[in-house]
């Protein structure tokens, strides 16, 4: 039925769906309501230091459970434009049971789009007015969650795209050591937070080593990880300066017989992943990742020095570099693209990029590295691209 | 009884259709040789220059480039939450407009001032989807907002024309090249002569019965010209003009966009009405109707005003910025009038601000024009504006001068 009236709109009244040709008429009501996206009020705003903040946010109740570990897309309205940013979900189901919150943590960063916002948010906190602030969320995503074995309500969840090296027998339990990076500490904690309030034996007794790797003192929620090891006598955690402590490899040595699970910037889990690779084949480790490629330091400079990058487009992939356009890249790679006048009036060669920046040649501005609308034909990469016409 | 007009409508364009493209094929080929055929033309185009020139004196291109390049950095810095809220608000005003009107067509039988005020409310509607949102959203001027529904990609109007193929020939042929003789379709729409630039022919005598034709069936006409429907229907083919989509897609668009809107308008609405359903079927008809009318007006005003100027090809080689802006101001007229007025046009009243700066959001003009027309005062340029009547008189006097050889 639904499909049908979504049909029927898209017929004659040519929008993707019914809900989105009234999108404007519910929001009179319902300010945050948006075609396709779920809600969720703002429950707070914290400070956790001096670079990060803490959001709990309360969503609506059909946006279905999340598994620890999993991670959302927010989105929000920035000065008239949609912003959306990805985060992992940093608080289990007991959380979300209970109170019916999750919890997010956030870097923030000096000239950040979301940074104004946020500020913005923790002022009206402070006069109670939040609670009526919404903003929009996606289904949880994701499948960097405690393996199937030892976490039985994680076994409804299908892994299709995991890179999990299932090594472990479903029957035995394999101590899991957990590598985190500066804010990756967030899927580790909602994986605590459950594993302390499961019931089965089975999961309380599941030895856990924390390897956790920030600048010094900027170590996130240490507090609740020293409760969560009052708690929980199978789990132990060290907190590392890379300064002082020295790389990853080292550290992992003790800890051939576990399932190595990874979350930090790219830099730190390329030195778990060879040192995985480097480990003798008779080893028993699997490893599972979750990474975020570092934002770029992108400036105007940048386009002085010739680059590449690679761009998937439309699912294959391609070299680019940071010289010419998109658009011009594309014809001489043969590739099929729409284009008109070239020169940014026309729209005719716009696509979507999913991720990465660009610059526009002729204001020099540079992009969000989010999902937007781009013109082939005045846009540089400056970064990695996902494009989709 | 629609579909007999529109195809008599089609035969009509086709026909004059063939002369444009002689004209232009001379044109381009012929420029420096005079064959003597053509020297009447091309010696009347040569005198109506140099008046031209004569009374204008050539701009500082680069000053100029410049000068409009910081109003629109100024008015870029100012874009936010503001626009998107208007938008927003359009939108909505738009769906409570057309719904409004929708449900008093059915309640005609009561009282027929309630069929009256529902066909003016479908009416107005339709214009603001046509103009105000579709227009402007369509050419881009709200893509920064990330909108699924409220950007160039995804949105559709309400008309029988296809927003890409719109899109297409619109915002590349028709911005790009505005008002270049042979490459700006748009100009006189294919149907009539709208200065010596083309040759005279016969036909021409009745071109002001034409016009009235095509602004009754305007969003037929602009569907079907869009679409390079000649090309399409009867395989004519330009060299220098790359086909990016097949023949067979922009049929199948034409057909089934223009179709869908039929049947909504025509079939579905009317038979949703039961009893009434004739009072639905000539209520839709006569706002499309006006609509067409309303569109097709300040269409004509924006870009065939007496003064206008047009261009030749080799005008825009290696056009720099200040010479490109300099092209778009004087091919381009305004109409002045109230904020309601600038609404229901799409702020196309404002066609030189829209011209130069295509992916501003519209409502932005009206602060950007003080200082369009300060610019253009400084460097000499005409800019030309008026009140709507004078700018319609003058489109008129415009179609009826060049009916005449």
């Amino acid at each position: 039925m639904k499909a049908l009236i979504n049909r029927a709109a898209a017929v004659f009244f040519h929008h993707a769906t019914w809900a989105g040709y009234w999108e404007t008429v519910v929001q009179m009501v319902n300010p945050s309501w948006r075609d396709g996206y779920y809600q969720a009020r703002v429950k707070s705003v914290s400070t956790l230091s001096d670079t990060s903040v803490q959001l709990i946010l309360l969503p609506q109740k059909r946006w279905p459970q999340h598994t620890a570990g999993q991670h959302i897309a927010l989105t929000v309205e920035v000065n008239g434009k949609l912003v959306t940013r990805v985060f992992t979900i940093a608080s289990g189901q007991k959380s979300r049971q209970n109170e019916g919150t999750i919890r997010l943590v956030m870097r923030v960063k000096k000239d950040g789009v979301l940074t104004p916002y946020l500020s913005a948010l923790s002022s009206k906190s402070a006069t109670q007015a939040v609670s009526k602030v919404s903003v929009n969320i996606s289904a949880p995503m994701g499948h960097f969650i405690i393996p199937n074995a030892v976490m039985p309500n994680a076994a409804r969840l299908d892994k299709p795209e995991s890179t999990s090296l299932k090594g472990a027998m479903p029957e035995q339990i394999k101590p899991v050591v957990m590598i985190a990076g500066g804010s990756g500490i967030t899927p580790f904690i909602a994986m605590l937070e459950d594993l302390n309030s499961a019931s089965s034996d089975n999961l309380q007794s599941l030895p856990i080593h924390l390897l956790y790797f920030a600048k010094e003192n900027e170590h996130l929620l240490t507090d609740e990880l020293a409760e969560h090891k009052r708690l929980n006598t199978y789990f132990t955690y060290e907190l590392l300066c890379r300064q002082k402590d020295g790389g990853v490899e080292q550290l992992l040595d003790n800890h051939t017989d576990s399932h190595w699970m990874v979350c930090g910037p790219q830099s730190l889990y390329d030195e778990v992943a060879n040192t995985h690779a480097n480990l003798p084949p008779s080893n028993d480790v699997s490893l599972d990742s979750e990474h975020f490629a570092a934002f770029p330091v992108a400036t105007a400079q940048t386009s002085a020095e010739k680059a590449i990058f690679s761009l998937n487009h439309n699912g294959s992939s391609l070299l680019v570099d940071n010289q010419q356009t998109l658009l011009t890249q594309l014809q001489q790679a043969k590739r099929p693209v729409t284009y008109g006048c070239g020169m940014g009036i026309c729209h005719q060669c716009q696509c979507v990029k999913k991720r990465g920046v660009v610059r526009d040649t002729r204001t020099g501005a540079l992009s969000d590295n989010a999902e937007q609308l781009i013109q082939l034909c005045v846009s540089q990469a400056v970064t990695d691209l996902e494009l989709q016409a | 009884m629609i579909t007999t007009i529109n195809t008599d409508t089609v035969k009509t364009s086709t026909v004059n259709k063939s002369i444009v493209n002689k004209g232009q094929v001379f044109k381009g080929s012929n420029n420096h040789l005079n064959s003597g055929e053509n020297a009447n033309e091309q010696a009347s185009q040569r005198a109506s220059i140099s008046t031209e020139s004569s009374n204008t004196k050539v701009p500082n291109y680069s000053k100029l480039a410049t000068q409009l390049d910081a109003v629109k950095t100024d008015i870029k810095s100012k874009i936010g939450s503001e626009d998107a809220a208007y938008i927003r608000r359009v939108i909505l005003a738009q769906r409570a407009c057309e719904w409004t009107g929708r449900i008093l067509l059915m309640l005609g039988f009561i009282q027929p001032l309630l069929w009256v005020v529902g066909v003016l409310s479908l009416a107005t509607a339709k214009i603001l989807d046509n103009m105000e949102i579709g227009h402007n959203v369509m050419h881009g001027q709200y893509d920064w907002m990330n909108d699924k529904h409220i950007n160039s990609k995804a949105y559709e109007w309400d008309i029988a024309c296809d927003g890409s193929s719109w899109n297409r020939v619109h915002n590349y042929e028709h911005h790009t090249y505005t008002n270049i003789i042979g490459k700006d379709r748009d100009f006189g729409y294919g149907l009539l002569r709208l200065s010596n630039d083309f040759r005279w022919r016969v036909k021409n005598l009745w071109q002001f019965i034409t016009y009235v034709m095509l602004s009754v069936m305007f969003q037929w006409g602009v569907s079907y010209h869009e679409m390079a429907a000649e090309r399409v229907f009867f395989g004519k083919k330009k060299d220098n003009r790359k086909n990016q989509l097949s023949h067979a897609e922009l049929k199948r668009r034409f057909f089934s966009k223009g179709a869908r809107q039929l049947v909504k308008d025509y079939v579905l609405f009317p038979l949703l009405a039961g009893p009434f359903f004739l009072y639905v079927f000539t209520g839709n008809l006569v706002a499309n109707l006006l609509r067409n009318l309303w569109t097709s007006t300040i269409i004509f005003c924006g870009h065939f005003t007496g003064d206008v100027q047009t261009f030749s090809a080799e005008d825009c080689v290696d056009e720099t910025q200040g010479q490109w802006y300099y092209r778009q101001g004087l091919g381009s007229s305004n109409i002045k009038g109230g904020k309601l007025f600038h609404v229901l046009t799409g702020h196309l009243s404002f066609q030189i601000e829209h011209h130069l700066f295509p992916d501003i959001p519209a409502r932005r003009y009206k602060e950007m024009a003080p200082q369009v027309q300060a610019i253009f005062k400084e460097h000499g340029m005409h800019y030309n504006t008026g009140g709507f009547f004078k700018q319609y008189a003058s489109v008129l006097k415009r179609i009826v001068r060049y009916s005449f050889p």
